[in-house]
Formats: C-alpha cells, structure tokens, sequence
C-alpha cells in the first residue's frame, strides 16, 4: 500500500513521503526542457551478494532489462528506441537504482514498460548466459585500467572479508556460477516495495507519477530479507599492498583508513580538514605540494566515500614510476604533519569560507538534487541532509578541526596499495612509506 | 585540461551548411536574441575590441556558467612542438601581472568556484567555472586579467611541463584505450595536424621552452580571438556593463594569427591497419573512416547513420556483435572537428573472440546499410535517440554554455549546432544510403588492433563489398 504526504517543497523539490510500510516517492516538477528523469532504486546492493555470489545484484539488476513475461529482450530494446529512452542499472554498495529517461511526451509508454520490468522480469535462459560472458569479458576489459584496478584493490586490502571490500560487479569465478534460479531468488528478495524509492524530476505532472508509484508498490508488497551491514574494523597497523602489474611507466597509489559516517559528529570538521589536505581545491596541500611544485603527479587529491557504516577515506595520486617511492613518502610526511598539527588558521579561513560559498552548488541543478535525494534516502541521512552542508561548516571551528584530525588521520593505521612493475619497486617502496617487510604483500594485476 | 578528460567532447550534434555571421559583423554593444532550446533563449554581442559575448538567462538558481573560448587547438602547431596549445593551457593558471602564482585558483575558490578548469581539443581551448552570482565581476576581471597580462616564467613552464609528461603517461602511455585513439589519428592522417594527439609527443614536450609558449600567447590570445559565454541568474545589460569594463580596454590582436600552414589530407585509398601488443587480456578494436568536417552539408546524415550503427540496445552493430556473443560493447562518434575528421567504430572484444571477426561483422553491416534504404520506422527510432539526446546534453548552464562555446569557436557560430540538429531531424533513407557509401567504404578505413601481448592476431578482415 502507498500513502503519501507533503513533506517539504525545498529547492523546487516536492517531496512525497510514505507511511511505515509503503514506497517512497520524491519528485520535483521541471518544465524548462521536454525530458524526464525517473529513478527506482533498491535500498540494498553488492553489501547483499551472498558469500561465493558476489556480483548477483548487479546482475540481477542488469536482467530487468533482458526479458519479461511479456516482452524478450529485443522487443524492450525496441520499446525503449522508439520512444528515444533510456535505461540503464547503477549498482552501488548500499542501493541498485534503475535508472529511466524519456522525452516527456512518451512517458506514459515509458512507465508501463518501467513497470513491466521491475514486476515482471523472466530470467531468461539463454540471456543469463549470454549476460554472464558479457560481465566475464568486462571484467578482463578492466584490467586494462590501471585506475579502476587500484580502486578496487584498496577496498579488498581495506576491509578485507568486510561487505564494502566486495567488487560491485563480482569477481569471474562468482559470475560464471550465477544461475537463473539464484538470481530470481535474490531478485525476490531485494524488490520490496518497504525497500524501495521512486526519485525524479522532469516535466510531467505530481498525479501521473503517484498513480505511477502506486502500482508497483502494489505489485511487490513486502519488506528485504538481507542481513544489515555491520561496522568495519580499521587495520591496527600500517600496510601495504603492490599491485604488480609490468611495464608500468606511472603508477596508482590509493592510501587511506576507515571512514566515518555522515552523521558522525565529527564528520563536518573531517571534510573541512579534509579538503584542506587534498580536496577539490587547487589550493590542497596534495595538489600544491606534489603537482605544482614538484611536478610528480598529474592528480593529486583525497576524498571520503560514504556508506551507512563508516567507509573509508582516501588519497590517490598517479605519479611517473621513478617518482613513485618519493610522492608516497611525502604523503605519508604530511598526512603525520596533518595527524599531529591539523591545519593553520589561514587554511580554516580560506576552506570554510571556499566550502561555504560553493555549497549552493551541490543542489543548483534538478539532477543533482536527485541525485542528493538519492543518496539520503539510499544512505539513511535526514532529509535535506545535503543542503544542510553550508549551514553546517559555517557553525565548524578551528579547534573541532584539529581535534577531529588529531582523532582521525592516524598514519599508523594506513592501508596502502600501489599498482605498478614491483620488481621496480618493492624496495624503495618499503623504505619510503616506513613499512616493516612482512607487512607488505605483492599480487599479480590478475589474480581476481 | 587540469583535471578531466583531455579528450575531446565526443558530441552527438553537427553542423550544417548555411552561413552565419562572422564575429567581424556581429553588431557591437546591441543584443541580438536567438532561441537556443525550450524555454532559453541566447543573447549576443560584441565589443569594439572583437570580443564576442553570448548570454543566456536561467534564473533557477543564484548561479552562473562563464567559459572563455579561444580559436585554437593543436590543429595550430608545428611538427616538433606538438602538445605546445595544450601545455600552454596549464600555463594559464599561472601567475600575471596583477596576480601572483595560485592566486588565481585561491580567489576563484575563495569565492565559491565550482569546476574552475579548461580543456584542449583539435581546434579550441577553452576555461570554465561556475559561480555564485555575487562573483559575477570578479571572474570576468580575472579572466580579462589572464587573457592579456600572463607571466610566463621558466621554472613554471619545467614544473608544469613535467605534470602534462605525467598526464600523458595517464592518458596514453598507461591506457590501452588513450593509446589505440592516438594511433588512429596518427594512422588515418599522414599531413593534416591533426595526425598528432592533443597532447603532444613526450620528445616535444621536453623539447619546449617558455619561449615558445610566450609566443604562442602573444599569437592565439587576444579579445577578437575570444567567445566569452555566460549561462545563468544574470541580466544581460548588466552582464555586458561589467564585460565592457573589464575587456573593453584590452588591445585586440595586432594582426589576425598567421594562417596556419594546414596541409588538406590526399584521400585515403586503401584500407591500413595496424596492430598493437597491449597489457591487455581481451582484444580490442578500433575504426576510423575519413569524414568531412562538422559543417559539410552531409554532417547531419552522418550523424544519423551513427545512431543507426550504435545509438541504442537495439541498433545494427549492437545487435550483431553483443547480442551474438562477438564483443561486451560497441560505440561510434562522428567527431566534429573544424575539419575533415573520423568516424570512429571501438569495440571491446568478449573473452576468446578476435577483433578480425569484429571488423568482418562491421564490414558487413556497413556494406547492408549500403545497399538497403533503412526503413521508415528504424529511421524514426534513430530520430529519436538522438532529439533525446540533444536535450539531455543541454540541461545545466554549463553543458548549454560548452554547447554555445564549442559551435561558436568550430563553426562560426552556436545556430550552426541548432541548425544542424533540425537537419538531423530531416534526413531520409536515401541519405544514409548515399552518405554510407561515400564515407564508410572499406578503403576509407583505418583499424587500430589492440591485441593482448604474447598472442598471435588474426588475419585482416576482409571487405564484404568486395573490394575500396
């Protein structure tokens, strides 16, 4: 069942909410351009793939689109042609979002089809074999990719057996074990009506899309059967991690530790003390020190990335390999400085002041405010929790700052990978990030 | 470019063949009002110094777009100096007259800058930020600021040329993907510049000096050279109020950049193709065919034939190399560069499968599409791919803002883009069948082969249509 209320018109966006046991609904009216943006997302993701199936959900997501009682693949790939729409699956670790776009005057036909494959889905036979050579062949593809390599390495050696250490779209020998039977198993548990949320924007009216909501609320009544996702637990010390890989002339370091929340209490001072490290800025001490005065690394820059547990925070550079061995050793010597020092009273000034001036950016568009809406209902967060980021640094002080950086940036525990040639490497890798031998590991590039 | 993509806008719109006014003849300091898309419509301008000014009003949030679009690409250098426009890019968030080093980048993120960037293609360079709408004068003052009173220092002009090396091993050296796009370019042209990536090569870059990007300052930057296009909560007589003061006392160039000695590329006669052995473990392919450039008159049935190809689930190349097992992805792009350019066909290989089979199944689909009229109702599916797309590309200030800049600067004008869209629009059966065979012919192609090393490729693929 469905019950909707107003809860808030913020930023232009209408907000329908639900009672205990129905879908959540939020969206926001945009005329300005004949199109429309509909996003269904599960409040689950590869956190739910079973042990030895990692990567059914994004599976399972990716087979909505491959056939349903009704209709088989091609005619869905005709359907959507026709009326110039799209559809695509985002699987994250917390959500699976089915992410639709269609010219608003086809979006009649376009919800009837959304429907259909959300409620309807077959599995077909031969479409789960022919998806499966696909994601096999994919996942040798990215190989190929330094960067999407590192990134996934860093979560495996960060939180090890943890959920969030899961690739999103599995490992080859989990997919290649996939079956259709387990596949509509998981589809039955994660489609739930209690775990799922309608978000969207675009030129079509309130009514259309709550009568919309409302039928496939109908459809799948019931509430997700996966175990909840317990907190990580941080490395106790400083590791490393050398992705080898041959003829590296440039490598890709990701370094880090276990995150915090959103809602943690120091959270705020973190992403102030954050950005001043190597935010988005070109004024970071990342950016500054090892791109503009010393040239070694094109990118250089941290970030947090968010779960309703705590994930991780992370550096990442991608310097020349014969700089490779310095740019870590000097990361890792200015992260202690950070640790033990925090950040100046001319650097809290100009980062608050740049973060709060900047923040109407992250709701100035209808997307990104989906996207925001996604994300808090996705994650658990307050709604509006985005938009609270201005008001928020500009209460943060300068001693919550260095008191959350003191508490967080530890050195000590830092989790490091590096993908490069490690016979090149390894030694002067060892010296420079001060790491006791046994505490270092080497993995071919293609060992997963 | 800083931070994102080097590589060009891969765009879905072209151009088409009418005249447009050239800047010369833009009318200085009235508004000339011409409808962009739903509900936008541009405004546009020049100063007396030959600086072209384009506005669009979008009051949705208290923000604005501003992008600074200049004339020139690496289509304006020389052998032996290529990467120069791209690395000169980076130079441009270096120190001035007025501002010293990271000052720039310190005061635009002090008052709230959102992606303070720039990019490099073929045939332009252009800066973007976006604002809150109190920064308004302040970001034209330092962007009039940095197009005419640059120091070029030499331990700079070394420090960032080592970063561009660094980019460059990002890009290409290390990404079989940056890597197969450079050599198609190098493989498909032998005289046009454009046969050099955006980038440079490693030789070259080392090979520069401050000197020659002094030079190169002093030759492609100037306010007649410029298209300065700003999207969002702004009133246009104030916008150009604050323009004037800021740009109206910069001097034009003394004299129009030298034309650049751009040799036109003989036609491709036969097939080449090359293959290279990558730390890769499923092959790769890539095509380019020679096509005209974003204004000829058959840009907008190209386009359509690449929605045909590749624009959705259910167009010809995805049905014959995904849906049968051949390949994990197919894509195409009409690049629309100032002039002639590629049609590029790339697709990743599954798991045991060859890119030879790949090239052979494209082949055949190119030759079917010769031969047959494409039905009404696939046309029709295709029209529609690409009018959602025209829309979805547009959205935010800034996507309406690079699309506004990059016609301006390739073609002389935004309406060209527009124009060729309801062309798109227009295009029949007998079209995609004319242009198909005129462009998309075997001998016209050039194939990149990305094979895993330590494995033996497969033979050349073979035309279906029987010979160029």
């Amino acid at each position: 069942m469905i019950h909707q209320h107003r809860l808030s018109a913020l930023m232009g966006v209408l907000l329908l909410s639900a009672n205990a046991n129905a879908i959540e609904i939020a969206f926001e009216r945009d005329d300005t351009l004949p199109i429309i943006h509909m996003n269904v997302a599960i409040k689950t993701g590869s956190v739910s793939d079973p042990e030895g199936q990692y990567g059914i959900t994004n599976f399972v997501g990716e087979m909505l689109l491959r056939g349903t009682r009704s209709r088989n693949k091609e005619q869905i790939d005709l359907e959507l042609d026709q009326m110039g729409a799209r559809i695509a699956i985002e699987t994250r670790a917390e959500a699976l979002i089915v992410r639709g776009s269609v010219l608003s005057g086809e979006i009649g036909p376009f919800l009837k089809l959304l429907t259909d494959l959300i409620t309807q889905p077959s599995f077909p036979e031969q479409e789960v074999r022919k998806l499966k050579a696909e994601i096999v062949s994919q996942l040798l593809e990215e190989r190929s990719s330094d960067a999407s390599l590192s990134q996934k390495a860093f979560a495996s050696f960060l939180f090890g057996s943890h959920p969030y250490g899961k690739p999103v779209d599995g490992n080859i020998s989990d997919v290649e074990k996939i079956t259709k039977e387990r596949a509509l198993a998981h589809f039955d548990r994660l489609f739930r009506d209690k775990q799922m949320v309608v978000i969207g924007s675009g030129d079509v009216g309130e009514a259309q899309i709550r009568e919309w909501a409302n039928a496939l609320a109908l459809a799948r009544p019931g509430d997700v059967i996966v175990p909840k996702v317990t907190p990580p637990q941080a490395p106790a010390k400083r590791r490393l991690l050398i992705v080898d890989k041959p003829d590296r002339t440039q490598t890709q370091i990701d370094a880090g530790l276990v995150g915090v929340r959103m809602t943690d209490k120091n959270f705020f001072p973190l992403y102030l003390a954050n950005h001043a490290y190597g935010g988005a800025s070109f004024s970071a001490r990342l950016t500054v020190e090892i791109r503009v005065k010393r040239g070694w690394s094109y990118g250089a820059y941290s970030y947090f990335k968010h779960g309703r547990q705590p994930r991780f925070w992370q550096y990442h550079l991608y310097p020349a390999a014969k700089y490779t061995p310095e740019a870590l050793g000097h990361s890792i010597t200015m992260l202690e400085k950070l640790h033990q020092e925090g950040i100046s009273p001319d650097e809290f000034t100009f980062n608050q002041k740049s973060l709060v001036k900047s923040a109407g950016f992250m709701y100035n568009t209808p997307k990104k405010r989906i996207e925001n809406a996604l994300l808090e209902r996705t994650l658990d967060l307050p709604d509006g929790f985005i938009k609270s980021f201005g008001p928020n640094l500009t209460k943060v002080t300068l001693d919550e700052v260095n008191a959350a950086a003191r508490e967080f940036f530890d050195p000590a525990k830092l989790s490091i990978t590096v993908l490069g040639t490690a016979k090149d490497l390894r030694d002067a890798l060892i010296k420079n990030a001060g790491i006791n031998p046994e505490d270092v590991k080497v993995m071919p590039y293609d060992a997963n | 470019m800083r931070i994102p993509s080097l590589l060009p806008v891969l765009a879905l719109l072209i151009f088409g063949c009418s005249s447009f006014p050239k800047s010369s003849e833009l009318p200085v300091g009235k508004f000339e009002r011409i409808p962009l898309i739903g509900k936008f419509t541009a405004e546009r301008t020049r100063l007396e110094n030959g600086l072209t000014l384009v506005i669009v009003q979008d009051h949705s949030s208290p923000t604005f777009a501003y992008q600074t679009w200049f004339k020139v690409g690496s289509r304006n250098e020389t052998p032996g100096y290529t990467g120069l426009a791209h690395l000169f890019e980076h130079m441009m968030f270096k120190g001035t007259k007025n501002m010293k080093d990271g000052e720039f980048d310190r005061i635009l993120e002090s008052a709230g800058a959102e992606g303070n960037n720039a990019f490099t293609s073929r045939d332009y360079t252009a800066y973007v930020q976006e604002l809150p709408i109190d920064a308004f004068d302040l970001i034209s003052r330092v962007e009039a600021d940095r197009m005419v009173n640059l120091i070029i220092d030499d331990q700079a002009f070394k420090t960032e040329r080592e970063v561009v090396q660094n980019e460059r091993r990002f890009r290409m050296e290390n990404s079989a993907d940056g890597l197969m796009y450079q050599e198609i370019f190098g493989l498909a042209f032998t005289q046009h510049p454009y046969k050099w990536p955006v980038i440079g090569y490693p030789e070259d870059l080392e090979r520069m000096s401050a000197v020659e990007a002094r030079a190169f300052y002093t030759t492609h930057y100037a306010p007649n050279l410029a298209t300065v296009v700003v999207v969002g909560d702004v009133e246009p007589n104030q916008v150009l109020a604050t323009v004037k003061k800021n740009y109206g006392p910069l001097p034009p160039s003394a004299e129009a950049p030298p034309v650049s000695p751009i040799t036109s590329e003989p036609p491709q006669k036969s097939p080449k193709h090359k293959t290279l052995k990558l730390n890769i473990q499923v092959e790769k392919l890539m095509m380019g065919y020679r096509i005209p450039e974003a204004t000829h008159p058959d840009a907008a049935a190209v386009s359509v034939v690449r929605s045909l190809l590749a624009g959705g689930k259910s167009s010809r190349l995805h049905r014959a190399l995904v849906d049968t097992g051949i390949s994990s992805g197919v894509d195409c792009y009409d690049i629309d560069d100032r002039d002639p350019s590629l049609f590029i066909i790339a697709s990743n290989l599954q798991k045991g499968h060859k890119a030879a089979q790949a090239e052979s199944v494209i082949l055949r689909e190119l030759s079917r599409l010769t031969a047959q009229v494409v039905s009404a109702q696939e046309l029709e599916r295709s029209r529609n791919i690409m009018n959602f797309a025209f829309y979805d590309d547009m959205g935010s200030s800034m996507e309406k803002a690079n699309f506004i800049g990059r016609y301006s600067t390739i073609a002389g004008s935004f309406e060209k883009g527009l124009e060729i869209f309801g062309l798109s629009q227009k295009v029949t059966g007998e079209d995609v069948k004319r242009v198909a065979a005129l462009y998309l012919r075997p001998a016209n192609r050039s194939v990149i082969i990305g094979a895993p090393k330590g494995t033996i490729p497969a033979p050349v693929a073979q035309s279906a249509g029987g010979g160029p």
